[in-house]
C-alpha cells in the first residue's frame, strides 16, 4: 500500500465560547485509504469535517492537504484543491432536477461559468459526466424528477453523486448511510468501496454502524469529546480497552 | 457544434413560438388599433392623432416597465437578492440622461455611453456590499444606498441640474425620435429593444452563468460547496440588471420627457416587485405579463374610480399574494388556483397562527 500522507491535521482546535468542540485534533490520512472517523454523538467528528473542509475556520491548528497549507482557505477553492465533501443532513438543490444538481456539480470545474451566452445543454462534457455519475449511483430513471420528491435514500445518493461528479481524489463523507433503510446501506457501502478500489481515491468517512467500519476501513479514528482517543486498524480499535469503555461500551465483538 | 446553424435557427423558432406571435401582434398593433378607430393606414404611418397613437403611448410605457420589472426578476427571481434599491437602477438612468441632453447637450450615443458606464458603477456599487449581507440585510443596505440617492437627486444644490423636487423638466429629445411627432418610431425603437432584453435574458437564464444564479438562489451554502465563488455569479446577475434598468430609465426620460424624483423612490422599487410577484417570481414571462396587468389596471382604475384607485390596487395585490402566490405565469403553468391554501394563509395570518404548508416551508 503507499503510504504517502495525503492529508494531515496539526493541533486543529475549534472552540465555540467555552466549548471545544475539536480539540488539539493531529491525525494524518494515508494516500488511497478509507479512514473512518468514529465517536459518541457530540464527539466532534462534523465539526472535524467543517474545519477540514473549510466551511469554518478552526481557532488554531493547521489543516495540510498534500503538503500545502489550506487552513485558511475559503469554502469554495475546497473542491478545487481535490476534496469532495458530503453532508450528514442531506444538503442539495430541492426544486432543480436530479440531472441539474449533479450538471451543476460537474460544471464547477470547468473554465465556462461565465458564459453567459451560450446555452449550458451546448457544454456536453459536463453533461456527459453527469449522465455517468447518475448512471453509477443508481438514480437514471429519476433524473429529470425534483430533487425534493425522491425519497431519503434516494437523496442520499444524489448527495453522493454531487461530490462525485467533480471527481475529487478525497472525498470526506459525513455519514453518507444517515436515516437510510437498512437493507440499501450495503449497496451505497458497496459503492463508496468500489469508488475507492477503482478509482485510487482517499476516503474519509464519518460513520455509526459499526459493522460498516470494522469491516471496510483501513485506519479508524476514534473520536470523544473532541479529541483522538484511539487511533489505528480496525483490528486494534476493536480490542482497544479505552475505546470499548467510552464508545463501543464493552458490547462489540469483532467478527473475525 | 455538430447540428447545423440553419437547424438551430429553426429549433430556436419553434422554442420561442408564443413569444414571436406576441412581437408580431404587437407590431401590428398601432395598425390595428388605427382600423378600428376608422382611422386609415396612412394617416398611422405618420403619426395622425387618434386611439392609436394613444395606444401606443400606453405599449410604451408597459414595455418601459416591463424592461424594468425584467432587470429586476433576474436579481430577485433568477438569483434569489431581495434589493429594496432597484429603483435607483431606473432613476441613474433616466437623470443621467436628462442631464447630458438638456445641461451638457450632448447627443444619444454620448448619453448612451454614460448610462452604461454609470451602470457599470453603481452595479459594483452594489457588489461592494454583497460579500458581507445577505437577505434581508441587504435588502436594507440597498435601500440605505438609494436614499441616499434620492435625497442627492432630491437636493437644492444639485437643481439646476436635476430640478430638486419639481423634477427634471425641458429636455429637448431629439426630433427623429420625438415622442411626439415620431412616436410610432419610438414605438418600434422600444419593442425593438424589449425583444432583444428578453432574448439576452431568455439566453442568460440558460447559461452556465445563469444556472449558477438559479442554484444559489436555491442553496447558496450548497454552490459554494460545489466550488462557485457565489460573489461573482451574483455581481454578474446585479451587472446585468443595472444595464438593464438604467436602459429602462433611459427611454423612461425620453418617453415622458420629464424625470419625476418619484422614480428614484422606495415606491418605484415596490412597483417592480409588485409587477414580479403579479406575473410570477423568476419566470421572464411573468415579468412581461406583469407589467402589462399592472399598467393596464393601474390605467383603469384611476380612470373609472379617481384616486381611491390605489387603495383598490393594493387589495388587489393583497389577493394576489394569497391566492395567486406563483403568479399569473406560475399558476397557468402549475394549472391550479390555490384557492383552499389562500384561506388558509389568510386565516393564519388574522389569528396570528401560520398555516401549516407556510410554516413547512
Amino acid at each position: 500500500m503507499n503510504t504517502d500522507i495525503i492529508f494531515e491535521t496539526k493541533n486543529l482546535t475549534k472552540a465555540f465560547g467555552a466549548l471545544v468542540a475539536v480539540d488539539d485534533v493531529s491525525i494524518k490520512v494515508r494516500k488511497n485509504s478509507l479512514h473512518a472517523i468514529i465517536g459518541p454523538n457530540g464527539a466532534g467528528k462534523t465539526t472535524f469535517f467543517n474545519l477540514l473542509s473549510g466551511n469554518i475556520e478552526p481557532t488554531s491548528g493547521r489543516v495540510i492537504f498534500k503538503g500545502r497549507d489550506i487552513t485558511h482557505q475559503p469554502v469554495h477553492r475546497t473542491i478545487h484543491f481535490g476534496i469532495g465533501r458530503s453532508f450528514q443532513i442531506t444538503n442539495i438543490f430541492p426544486n432543480l432536477t436530479v440531472f441539474e444538481n449533479i450538471r451543476l456539480a460537474s460544471q464547477a470545474l470547468g473554465r465556462d461559468n461565465f458564459k453567459f451566452w451560450a446555452n449550458s445543454s451546448r457544454f456536453k462534457l459536463y453533461e456527459e459526466r453527469a449522465w455517468n455519475v447518475i448512471e453509477r449511483v443508481g438514480l437514471k430513471e429519476r433524473a429529470y424528477a425534483p430533487a425534493r420528491t425522491l425519497p431519503h435514500g434516494d437523496q442520499r445518493k444524489l448527495e453522493l453523486g454531487m461530490i462525485l461528479a467533480p471527481d475529487p481524489e478525497v472525498l470526506l463523507l459525513d455519514e453518507p448511510t444517515a436515516g437510510m433503510a437498512a437493507e440499501q446501506v450495503p449497496e451505497l457501502i458497496a459503492l463508496i468501496q468500489e469508488i475507492q478500489k477503482a478509482g485510487d481515491k482517499t476516503v474519509m468517512l464519518v460513520e455509526h454502524n459499526m459493522n460498516v467500519v470494522m469491516s471496510v476501513s483501513d485506519a479508524i479514528t476514534v473520536m470523544h469529546q473532541g479529541k483522538v482517543l484511539a487511533e489505528g486498524a480496525p483490528s486494534q480499535i476493536a480490542v482497544n480497552k479505552e475505546v470499548q469503555t467510552a464508545y463501543l461500551g464493552g458490547l462489540y465483538e469483532l467478527n473475525v | 457544434m455538430t447540428t447545423k446553424p440553419s437547424s438551430r435557427l429553426a429549433a430556436f423558432f419553434a422554442n420561442q413560438r408564443g413569444a414571436l406571435i406576441a412581437l408580431l401582434l404587437l407590431a401590428l398593433l398601432p395598425f390595428i388599433v388605427g382600423l378600428f378607430d376608422g382611422a386609415s393606414l396612412a394617416a398611422v404611418w405618420v403619426n395622425g392623432s387618434g386611439q392609436s397613437k394613444f395606444i401606443q403611448g400606453l405599449a410604451i410605457e408597459i414595455i418601459i416597465l416591463s424592461i424594468y420589472a425584467l432587470s429586476f426578476d433576474v436579481i430577485f427571481g433568477i438569483t434569489g437578492m431581495l434589493s429594496f434599491g432597484h429603483s435607483m437602477f431606473f432613476a441613474v438612468g433616466a437623470y443621467l440622461t436628462g442631464i447630458s441632453i438638456k445641461s451638457f447637450e450632448l447627443g444619444l450615443p454620448a448619453t448612451l455611453g454614460i448610462v452604461f458606464a454609470a451602470a457599470i458603477v453603481q452595479a459594483l456599487l452594489f457588489g461592494v456590499v454583497l460579500p458581507r449581507v445577505k437577505g434581508i440585510t441587504f435588502a436594507l443596505v440597498t435601500l440605505g444606498i438609494a436614499s441616499v440617492f434620492h435625497i442627492v437627486v432630491m437636493s437644492s444644490e444639485l437643481g439646476k441640474y436635476t430640478g430638486a423636487d419639481v423634477g427634471l423638466q425641458g429636455m429637448v429629445v431629439p426630433a427623429f425620435i420625438s415622442p411626439a411627432n415620431e412616436r410610432l418610431r419610438f414605438y418600434f425603437i422600444a419593442l425593438t429593444i424589449l425583444a432583444l432584453v428578453y432574448l439576452l435574458y431568455k439566453r442568460f437564464v440558460d447559461s452556465p452563468t445563469g444556472r449558477v444564479c438559479i442554484a444559489i438562489r436555491e442553496n447558496e451554502g450548497r454552490a459554494r460547496m460545489l466550488g462557485y465563488n457565489t460573489f461573482y455569479f451574483k455581481l454578474a446577475a446585479l451587472t446585468l440588471s443595472s444595464f438593464t434598468a438604467a436602459l429602462a430609465g433611459m427611454m423612461h426620460a425620453l418617453y415622458q420627457p420629464i424625470v419625476s424624483p418619484n422614480v428614484a423612490g422606495m415606491g418605484f422599487t415596490v412597483t417592480a416587485l409588485l409587477i414580479v410577484l403579479i406575473g410570477g417570481v423568476g419566470s421572464l414571462e411573468g415579468a412581461l405579463v406583469g407589467a402589462l396587468v399592472y399598467r393596464l389596471l393601474d390605467f383603469g382604475l384611476r380612470r373609472y374610480i379617481g384616486e381611491s384607485a390605489s387603495f383598490i390596487n393594493g387589495a388587489i395585490y393583497v389577493v394576489f399574494v394569497l391566492f395567486v402566490p406563483y403568479g399569473i405565469v406560475g399558476t397557468w403553468r402549475l394549472k391550479s388556483f390555490q384557492i383552499k391554501q389562500g384561506w388558509a394563509r389568510m386565516t393564519g395570518w388574522l389569528t396570528g397562527k401560520p398555516s401549516s404548508e407556510d410554516s413547512a416551508r
